[in-house]
């Protein structure tokens, strides 16, 4: 089982190592671009992820040069935040792109048991890590139950008409997502023709990621048709 | 009438559309007044077993319950018609499985098609072969809701399983007289949960929830754009 283990470490670091290589943003940019300056815009930014009626009364985070901050305390265990690429999937050619700007708004399990998973990221990326290292310590993180699996009825919002997930998808569409202890698609019938979920299959954490699209943006107005 | 029945009447019917326009109560004590009490077995019953199979798998797309086991309803409960592969299990549920204070409650054109995924097949599904049983049993609401109830406090019912989830994406499902087959969309099923913790019934939320405290279990919906034939929901 030990050399099973290894042969299964050095090949996904091999993956790893192989995408980092081939991805088109290979390392982080100057940390500035992946800030906004303008904080109020941030807040706006990541309250449009929900709508106002749940937004207005979340806890409200910001990056900042150190990692995010708390800028509006929440009523309904809500928290809002704007995610930055290095929460895409490792595989995800758009990770570390600067431009992205995924804002979500997380329920109160979400809040509690996805949350860590943003702010550790957020270190490492922070702290200058190759895609690599980064790969390697979030996978130890999760082997020493330093991360936490999902809590049941963990679910986000992502309904802004302002979110940006790179030049190939753009705006994508208005959905919500729910994270699960990693299970497979079958669970819920996802990525099947006709089937409206669609699956993320997180490495390594053990994670599973449904996503359900919706037809509204947080605004009101009708989101893409197809 | 306190909140919990008005929530009831108006989800678990998919009625959504009748709480908001103003003559919601009238229509309701109309529906109460034309299904005052259970119809004769027959009316809930399809003569054509295929046509049930074949509604029971519209319930979700074909990649889905083409492998999905099928139950139809027979005259003592619920059989399995076809043996499945995937773990889905798909049904048609009748008027029975709403709420005790529903309008629709005995309503026999209720055809509920449903596909529930593997861990609501087993602890979602028990409640409404449960229900199934008592009432086919001769039994009162009253007395299926008291029987539902006894169940969970002996363990013969188990604990909803997490990710319990489902699919009513048939165009061909009758939910209420007022809305038809209303939207194709899928259903969570978790345990008694404050609406709010998912950011349910707000406005502009595109998560709806209905709940009775005899199932211990609070359902959150969510309409999809598409039914199970890949037409676009119109509406």
């Amino acid at each position: 089982m030990g050399s099973l283990a290894l042969l299964v470490l050095l090949i996904s670091a091999r993956q790893t190592q192989a995408q980092e290589a081939n991805a088109k943003y290979p390392s982080m940019a100057p940390l500035d671009q992946y800030l906004m300056s303008d904080r109020n815009a941030e807040i706006a930014l990541a309250r449009s992820a929900a709508p106002e009626s749940i937004s207005r009364d979340a806890e409200i985070l910001v990056l900042g040069p150190h990692g995010y901050e708390t800028t509006a305390k929440g009523r309904n265990g809500f928290v809002c935040v704007v995610e930055r690429s290095w929460m895409a999937p490792f595989d995800d050619p758009e990770f570390l792109n600067p431009d992205q700007r995924l804002p979500l708004c997380l329920n109160p399990p979400a809040a509690r048991s996805h949350l860590p998973l943003t702010f550790k990221m957020t270190e490492l990326a922070l702290a200058g890590l190759s895609k690599t290292q980064m790969f390697d310590s979030i996978k130890a993180a999760f082997d020493k139950k330093e991360l936490p699996i999902p809590e049941p009825g963990s679910i986000c919002y992502m309904m802004s008409k302002q979110q940006y997930f790179g030049r190939k998808y753009g705006n994508a569409d208005p959905h919500l997502m729910f994270w699960v202890p990693k299970t497979d698609d079958m669970f819920w019938g996802a990525g099947l023709p006709g089937s409206p979920v669609y699956v993320h299959q997180y490495s390594p954490e053990p994670i599973t990621e449904f996503i359900v699209s919706v037809s509204k943006w947080s605004d009101g107005t009708a989101g893409p048709t197809d | 009438m306190n909140r919990e029945i008005v929530k009831t009447i108006a989800l678990r019917s998919f009625a959504l559309v009748i709480l908001l326009s103003t003559g919601w109560q009238v229509r309701a004590q109309e529906a109460k007044a034309t299904y005052p009490s259970m119809a004769r077995l027959d009316q809930y019953l399809m003569a054509d077993r295929n046509a049930e199979i074949v509604l029971a798998r519209s319930a979700a797309p074909e990649s889905i319950s083409r492998d999905a086991e099928v139950m139809v309803l027979g005259r003592h409960g619920y059989e399995m018609a076809v043996k499945g592969k995937n773990g889905f299990v798909c049904l048609v549920e009748r008027s029975w499985t709403a709420g005790i204070n529903d309008p629709v409650f005995w309503d026999p054109k209720i055809r509920g098609a449903i596909c529930l995924n593997p861990p609501a097949a087993r602890s979602y599904l028990p409640i409404t072969l449960k229900k199934t049983e008592l009432i086919l049993a001769g039994r009162s609401k009253a007395q299926m809701s008291e029987g539902i109830k006894e169940a969970f406090d002996r363990k013969e019912l188990p604990a909803l399983e997490s990710g319990s989830m489902s699919y009513m994406m048939s165009k061909q499902a009758q939910l209420a007289d007022s809305v038809g087959h209303w939207h194709p969309h899928l259903m969570f099923f978790a345990p008694q949960t404050d609406a709010v913790t998912w950011g349910a019934d707000l406005p502009g939320s595109p998560i709806l929830t209905f709940g009775y405290s005899q199932d211990r279990m609070t359902v959150f919906l969510i309409p999809v754009g598409k039914w199970s034939d890949g037409t676009a929901d119109g509406n």
